[in-house]
């Protein structure tokens, strides 16, 4: 038994990058270099990437219905929860804010977590497909990161009717929307979030140069993100030592944070400064995938035919 | 009869032990399988500590009698991802390539062969470990023996068991039409996050007949509900009959929908 983004990321790995790859005409001579052709670049990985995700959509829609199921039980356990305890207030949240904030982690789950990415890594690295972004003009990092740009666009354009529709139903939970500063804030700590689960899966990923099997650490990294990120509870309502160390850790910005920042429970400079530790987060992990990939290289023997 | 059924249940075996020295092959994979799933138990037992520091009961569940339940769950959960789930999520693979017909050629039942070919002993030690925390809940209440309960707590564990293969199946077989079901794995857990949590929950304007809806109509719900409520809360003989009627209609109803997905199935030549 593991959580779902645990699970999605074996049995799904991204879908192969190989085929949208190929489909790009090569020319012939040195390819036209500059930022307008990067750019020319990107945009063609993007329409192919939007197009492959579009394919099955029943799967698809099936999967979006189902979703919902696990949220109305947990707004269920949560009601017991704050019924049973007889306390109006648990570390700070009242039971509506609770509920928020679950239905907020989900839209922090949406932008932060990357199914498949690291497994989708190290299997390129395994089999030796990665040598096509070596003998390619194109970067692989910047392309899966195009990749999962399609990928997340595709996804959230997709879920916006039944999320719309959710939070609808659900508006009795929150207390209006919140400012045009604060909704600024939330939009900037989603995008951050993105960054920082895309380059941490990215590092994660790089592990398989120095591993061949990587996918069981994959699990058990994913498992105890699900929840060290805060997406089961607020990680306040943990004892004492853990809610701060827990705090102090990135993986907080991938669930915990953008949520709180729309409840308005981060305000004014400490906004600001968690704000930039988000940014430094990214920051991090970027250098850090940059330079496994760069030490990885070095010892990649390019298997397979 | 009983020689065919002797005949699949030494098939089992075989297929059981077989995996077994497959998955003993990598045994470094197979010790982080197994500790992934600890660590899972691990987080669901850390969260529950943190709602029972908060309360004394839910929704009627004493912190025991809740800890029992998420055993009895994680037991429960554990035997049908051991036996069925690896299987039924190869189905959608076995569908797209075309290499169901090669189970479909075999001279054995092919719904037998698709649901049970690949027994996955990393989750098998969770049964052990559901049935740890059951023990340590049982004895922290102070639970006093009971023939009959324990008896009817085996027959509705397995049937449970049954329910839930039965509604994994009838997911599963979606995929001779879907063709790509890929997200079967997610689905089940969301499905089955139904099972997860005590019935009681369900209470209020509409939560009620929701949980209603997925006692008596989609039974999903009595699959660790049942065992759990006959072992450490009331046992209600009306909810026991239930199951065990449930457990057979449903493993009709999913068997019927299987094969006559098959006929639907065009296989795919290469």
């Amino acid at each position: 038994m593991t959580p779902p983004d645990g699970l999605a990321a074996p049995s799904a790995p991204a879908p192969s990058s190989a085929a949208t790859l190929a489909v790009e005409p090569l020319p012939r001579h040195a390819p036209p270099r500059g930022p307008i052709a990067t750019l020319k670049k990107h945009t063609k990985i993007l329409r192919v990437s939007l197009s492959e995700r579009m394919t099955y959509r029943s799967d698809f829609l099936l999967g979006t219905i189902l979703r919902f199921l696990p949220l109305v039980t947990t707004i269920l356990l949560w009601k017991s929860i704050y019924e049973s305890s007889g306390a109006s207030e648990l570390a700070g949240f009242r039971y509506r804010e609770m509920i928020a904030y679950l239905l907020l982690t989900h839209i922090s789950r949406m932008f932060s977590s990357m199914p498949g990415l690291a497994a989708g890594i190290a299997r390129d690295i395994r089999e030796g497909t990665l040598k096509r972004y070596l003998i390619q003009p194109v970067d692989m990092i910047a392309y899966l990161l195009t990749y999962r740009v399609a990928h997340k666009l595709a996804y959230i354009t997709m879920s916006i009717i039944p999320y719309v529709a959710l939070f609808v139903v659900c508006r009795g939970y929150f207390d209006g929307i919140p400012d045009a500063l604060t909704l600024a804030a939330y939009a900037l700590s989603l995008v951050l979030s993105f960054l920082v689960g895309f380059y941490f899966e990215a590092s994660v990923g790089m592990v398989g140069f120095w591993f061949l099997e990587v996918t069981s650490l994959l699990y058990i990294v994913m498992t105890l993100n699900f929840f060290i990120s805060g997406h089961m509870l607020p990680l306040d309502l943990l004892p004492s030592p853990w809610s701060t160390i827990l705090k102090a850790l990135p993986f907080q910005y991938m669930a915990y944070f953008p949520a709180v920042v729309f409840l308005r429970k981060i305000t004014g400079w400490n906004l600001v400064l968690h704000l930039l530790l988000e940014l430094t987060w990214a920051v991090v992990f970027m250098v850090l995938s940059r330079g496994l990939y760069r030490l990885g290289l070095k010892r990649y023997s390019a298997y397979g035919g | 009869m009983l020689a065919n059924v002797g005949r699949y249940f030494r098939l089992l075996g075989h297929l059981a032990r077989y995996t077994l020295s497959r998955e003993l092959a990598f045994r470094g994979n197979f010790l982080v399988k197994v500790s992934v799933e600890v660590l899972w138990l691990g987080i669901m037992i850390a969260f529950y500590r943190t709602v029972f520091a908060r309360t004394s009961n839910v929704a009627g569940w004493s912190e025991p009698d809740y800890f029992f339940f998420v055993g009895c769950y994680f037991a429960l959960n554990g035997l049908v991802e051991t036996l069925f789930f690896e299987n039924c999520n190869e189905f959608t693979e076995l569908v797209r390539t075309g290499d169901l017909d090669f189970l479909l050629l075999r001279p054995i039942d092919e719904q037998f062969l698709v649901s049970l070919r690949r027994i996955d002993w990393g989750t098998a030690p969770n049964v052990l470990m559901g049935a740890a925390l059951m023990v340590i809940a049982l004895v922290q209440k102070g639970w006093e023996f009971d023939l009959l309960r324990v008896a009817t707590f085996f027959v509705t564990m397995a049937c449970g068991t049954a329910i839930a293969y039965s509604f994994m199946l009838i997911l599963t077989t979606f995929t001779v039409w879907m063709v790509r079901n890929q997200s079967l794995m997610e689905m089940w857990w969301m499905f089955s996050s139904l099972a997860r949590y005590p019935k009681e929950i369900f209470s209020g304007r509409w939560a009620e007949p929701l949980g209603n809806f997925f006692t008596y109509i989609v039974p999903i719900l009595v699959v660790s509900n049942v065992p759990a409520n006959v072992m450490v809360r009331v046992f209600d003989p009306f909810m026991v009959v239930l199951t065990i009627v449930a457990a057979v209609v449903l493993l009709w109803l999913s068997r019927r929908f299987f094969q006559y997905a098959l006929r639907s199935y065009r296989s795919a030549s290469s």
